[in-house]
């Protein structure tokens, strides 16, 4: 996608005026936002064409006012949220993930906890059980409704955990220039390792809980948050304004926090959902493979009891509707990130 | 690019989330004719394992156990109460309390024409005691001293003091191997025998000739194996074909892909592949037990009560009827099963599922609960994953537990790090089964005496340990019978074991072959290799 949008993005560009002049503007990995776009060319100084002068405007402001950057996301994100209502893929991914939250948050009053064992096992759905019983007779719907609490458990955690991780040592990197050689080489490292068998190594080592698959996720994730919110954060470190706020004040801490990590905001915003949607697919792999909370029921887990009790090839109930929650979870997550970014971004905004 | 693969990835997930759900068998084809004599068929078996090892006395798999002992014929067989039966040897016992002697046939070949003798099963128990390959054998040779073949036909072992037991075990346990193959090795504790050298030489029905590994392993007949009538197998050839899972192979199964599955079925499978047109389903005898220990190393279970706290917050009944479906017997909570009909004990009965008197019995053991109804505890219980009807009952011991305000946690691991967990006494609970347990003495000495290898309770109780001995060196079968009793009652008043049910197993079939012979436990089932050579097309 990055490769894509960089290019759509700079052809204006790089048509009116001199190639080299755009920040990285090309070379920007990962998600772009409205900011790549409107910092391209404000830094240029080129008038792109006229659907951009707002954005160069807005980007203008940002660079030359006191604390513009309140005002700034403000504007951006109406603006966004206005784009964003028009995308109907958009508008219902976000409804079915309202629909797990509220799921996860209401399990109680949906369904009972699933109990030890029940007295019909493997039978098909009925008005009793929903979605079927398993092999000790618990009621499916009962266990889908439960593993979508763990479920969205993990995916929240384990993406805040990565994106906090991953954005620090990012800003941090793309900041003090000495330390990106370093934190890229540690970045690519860690993104070439076979990351399943090592979670599996890990989490088979330390054994099965929720906390350790939320920390074996959160581990393996960063490094891709580090590579998006890096490429980015480079070019904002760049801009006149930030440069300007160096005149202001000689913490850099303060520079980050109150410059550069809003500015990346936009990029943070779309890996959390993408993060997010990997560590549910993550914790369900492992929880398939028995290297699941034992306690808790996920959507892993009830798939890996079915293929345990030999079920898989008689109960297709089994499989199918906790399939489908992995599937209405990632898709959605998925979907929505896209969404929010073409929102976001003023170019493929529809009209 | 990104966009590109990211739809790709959500494209992925969604065809596996649904192939997941879309298994759907199809139907058998049509069954051929057949004849019970020497046929040019080929029965092929579904496994999940590959074969690790082809040397039949180093400890193994299932897949080891099932190919090679289509090659290395044993001493005895077993019959389903657990008496041995003559197979080489036709006759066995003891010359005096230290000498025992089996007679073996003398109608026996390799496969590569040398005759199978005295020798060879003389010289398989002398290299196996001084190489100490680790596995069953080598842990039967506690009290052997040597084996001697005194003619062609006769082999006498000397025996360091009596044991009562000994013969039957190395009999059973022990395989018989070619001394002109082996002994080619240094050691036979770590010889391969992995066909590099000529390929493999067999006295049983089949001979493995082609290996592909993750695939399948395909076995030619020996045209003269005089254990079976007719002396000729039927089937030309056995193919082993490996499989990822169970659920796979009842997939094959259903499909006509292979005509057995090995693995013995999931319990809540067995009646739906008995209605399953085209298949049918053989019960086999179970031999061993399911049970958990107490490690009375750790402080609380050392404590009598707190173990029969735990063993009385255990729902036995609804183990057996939900997670077996029934399929199980209780053995009374004794290590004596009915199954040893002999030396059964009726008046030995279950632990009561009484979660009021688990509360009791740790209050008495000076516990108190809090607020809550928990008493401060918590055990930690381990099973391994690979084992599905146990990690399935782990979860309602777990639930039970906390009836009785005792905290488990479950902790399933992979099958390697469970074994090592259980070596190191690295847990509170073990949960865990053994396939056969066939003779009461020798299964009570390795359980219960002090330095026994699956002493996983860690008991030495001096009345316990002076009755397994007394009934290892007595040869007066009543009086066995009577010092076993005596320490079973033992075991169950102390719960130095917590012996739960025996588990009838079921093994499925295409309906187009007959003449399976079923042997008690997984390992012999109906791939033991009287059954593989006449099973036979209808």
């Amino acid at each position: 996608m990055s490769a894509m949008k960089g290019e759509r993005m700079s052809s204006p560009t790089d048509s009116s005026t001199d190639t080299g002049a755009g920040p990285d503007a090309g070379t920007t990995a990962g998600v772009d936002p409205a900011e790549t776009a409107a910092a391209t060319d404000a830094a240029t100084g080129q008038p792109a064409d006229a659907s951009e002068n707002a954005e160069r405007d807005r980007a203008a402001v940002a660079s030359t006012g006191a604390e513009p950057v309140a005002t700034e996301s403000l504007r951006a994100s109406a603006a966004t949220w206005r784009a964003f209502r028009k995308e109907p893929l958009g508008l219902l991914a976000l409804a079915v993930m309202a629909v797990l939250v509220f799921v996860a948050v209401a399990a109680p009053l949906l369904a009972p906890y699933p109990g030890s064992y029940g007295d019909t096992v493997l039978e098909g759905p009925t008005g009793a059980h929903w979605f079927g019983t398993d092999s000790l007779g618990r009621d499916v719907f009962g266990e889908v409704i439960w593993g979508t609490q763990q479920s969205l458990l993990v995916a929240v955690l384990a993406s805040l955990i990565a994106i906090a991780v991953g954005t620090l040592v990012a800003v941090v990197g793309a900041y003090f220039r000495k330390l990106d050689g370093p934190i890229s080489v540690l970045v690519d490292l860690m993104l070439s390792l076979p990351v399943l068998p090592l979670m599996i190594l890990i989490a088979a080592l330390v054994g099965p809980s929720t906390t350790t698959i939320i920390l074996v996720v959160a581990a393996f994730s960063w490094p891709e948050v580090t590579r998006i919110v890096r490429s980015q954060a480079l070019t904002v470190v760049g801009l006149p304004y930030v440069d300007a706020a160096r005149l202001m004040t000689t913490s850099p801490a303060w520079i980050i926090t109150k410059h550069i990590i809003p500015a990346v905001t936009p990029v943070i915003v779309v890996s959390v959902v993408v993060t997010a949607s990997r560590a549910v697919l993550s914790a369900a792999g492992l929880a398939f493979l028995g290297l699941g909370d034992p306690n808790t029921w996920s959507w892993g887990r009830i798939l890996y009891e079915a293929q345990q009790s030999g079920a898989m090839s008689s109960a297709w109930w089994l499989t199918l509707f906790p399939s489908l929650a992995i599937l209405a979870l990632v898709l959605s997550a998925t979907l929505l990130s896209i969404a929010y970014n073409d929102a976001r971004n003023p170019k493929s905004r529809r009209r | 690019m990104k966009k590109t693969t990211r739809i790709a990835a959500v494209a992925a997930l969604a065809a596996s989330a649904l192939a997941l759900s879309a298994c759907a068998p199809s139907a058998p084809p049509e069954a051929g004719g057949g004849e019970a004599t020497a046929s040019s068929e080929t029965l092929t078996i579904a496994t999940t394992t590959d074969v690790v090892n082809y040397n039949p006395l180093i400890g193994n798999s299932r897949s080891d156990y099932w190919i090679t002992n289509l090659m290395y014929p044993h001493l005895l067989s077993i019959a389903d109460d657990g008496s041995k039966e003559a197979q080489v040897a036709t006759k066995w016992g003891y010359v005096d309390e230290t000498t025992g002697y089996y007679e073996i046939r003398d109608d026996l070949s390799w496969s590569d024409g040398e005759k199978l003798t005295a020798e060879d099963v003389a010289w398989t128990m002398n290299a196996v005691k001084q190489d100490q390959p680790s596995g069953t054998f080598y842990g039967q040779l506690a009290n052997f001293e040597s084996a001697e073949a005194v003619s062609d036909t006769r082999v006498e072992i000397q025996l360091t003091q009596p044991d009562s037991s000994i013969v039957e075990e190395i009999g059973f346990w022990g395989n018989v191997v070619p001394q002109h193959v082996f002994e080619k090795a240094d050691s036979v504790a770590n010889f391969p025998n992995d066909g590099s050298d000529g390929g493999w030489v067999s006295a049983g029905p089949y001979v493995l000739t082609d290996v592909q590994v993750g695939q399948s392993y395909s076995m030619d007949r020996v045209d003269d194996y005089p254990l079976i009538e007719g002396g000729t197998p039927s089937s030309a050839k056995v193919v082993y074909r490996v499989f990822p899972d169970i659920n796979t192979e009842i997939l094959a199964l259903q499909s006509g892909e292979v005509d057995v599955i090995a693995n013995a079925l999931p319990p809540a499978q067995v009646k739906t592949l008995q209605n399953t047109p085209g298949i049918e389903v053989e019960e086999s005898v179970g031999l061993g037990y399911a049970h958990m220990t107490y490690n009375m190393t750790k402080p609380d279970l050392a404590k009598v009560e707190v173990r029969q706290a735990l063993a009385h917050a255990v729902d036995y009944d609804a183990i057996r009827k939900v997670v077996l479906q029934d399929q199980a017997v209780s053995t009374g909570s004794s290590p004596l099963m009915p199954v040893l009909a002999d030396y059964y004990d009726k008046s030995i009965k279950e632990y009561k599922f009484d979660t009021d008197l688990s509360r009791e019995l740790m209050e008495k053991a000076g516990y108190t609960a809090d607020g809550s109804g928990m008493f401060p505890v918590s055990f930690r219980l381990i099973y391994s994953l690979q084992d599905s009807v146990t990690s399935q009952w782990a979860t309602l011991v777990k639930d039970s537990a906390a009836k009785a305000g005792i905290t488990i946690e479950l902790q399933g691991t992979e099958r390697n790090t469970y074994l090592a967990q259980t070596n190191a006494g690295d847990f509170d609970i073990y949960a865990g089964n053994f396939a056969i347990m066939d003779d009461p003495v020798t299964n009570m000495t390795l359980a219960y005496l002090p330095d026994g290898a699956i002493n996983y309770s860690y008991v030495d109780d001096p009345e316990l340990n002076e009755l397994i001995t007394t009934a290892s060196a007595t040869t007066d079968k009543d009086e066995k019978i009577k010092l076993m009793q005596e320490a079973a009652a033992i075991v169950n008043e102390n719960v130095y074991d917590n012996i739960m049910y025996t588990q009838n197993l079921y093994f499925a079939h295409s309906d187009k072959w007959t003449g399976f012979v079923s042997k008690p436990s997984e390992l012999l089932s109906i791939v033991n290799p009287i059954s593989v050579a006449s099973a036979h097309l209808k």
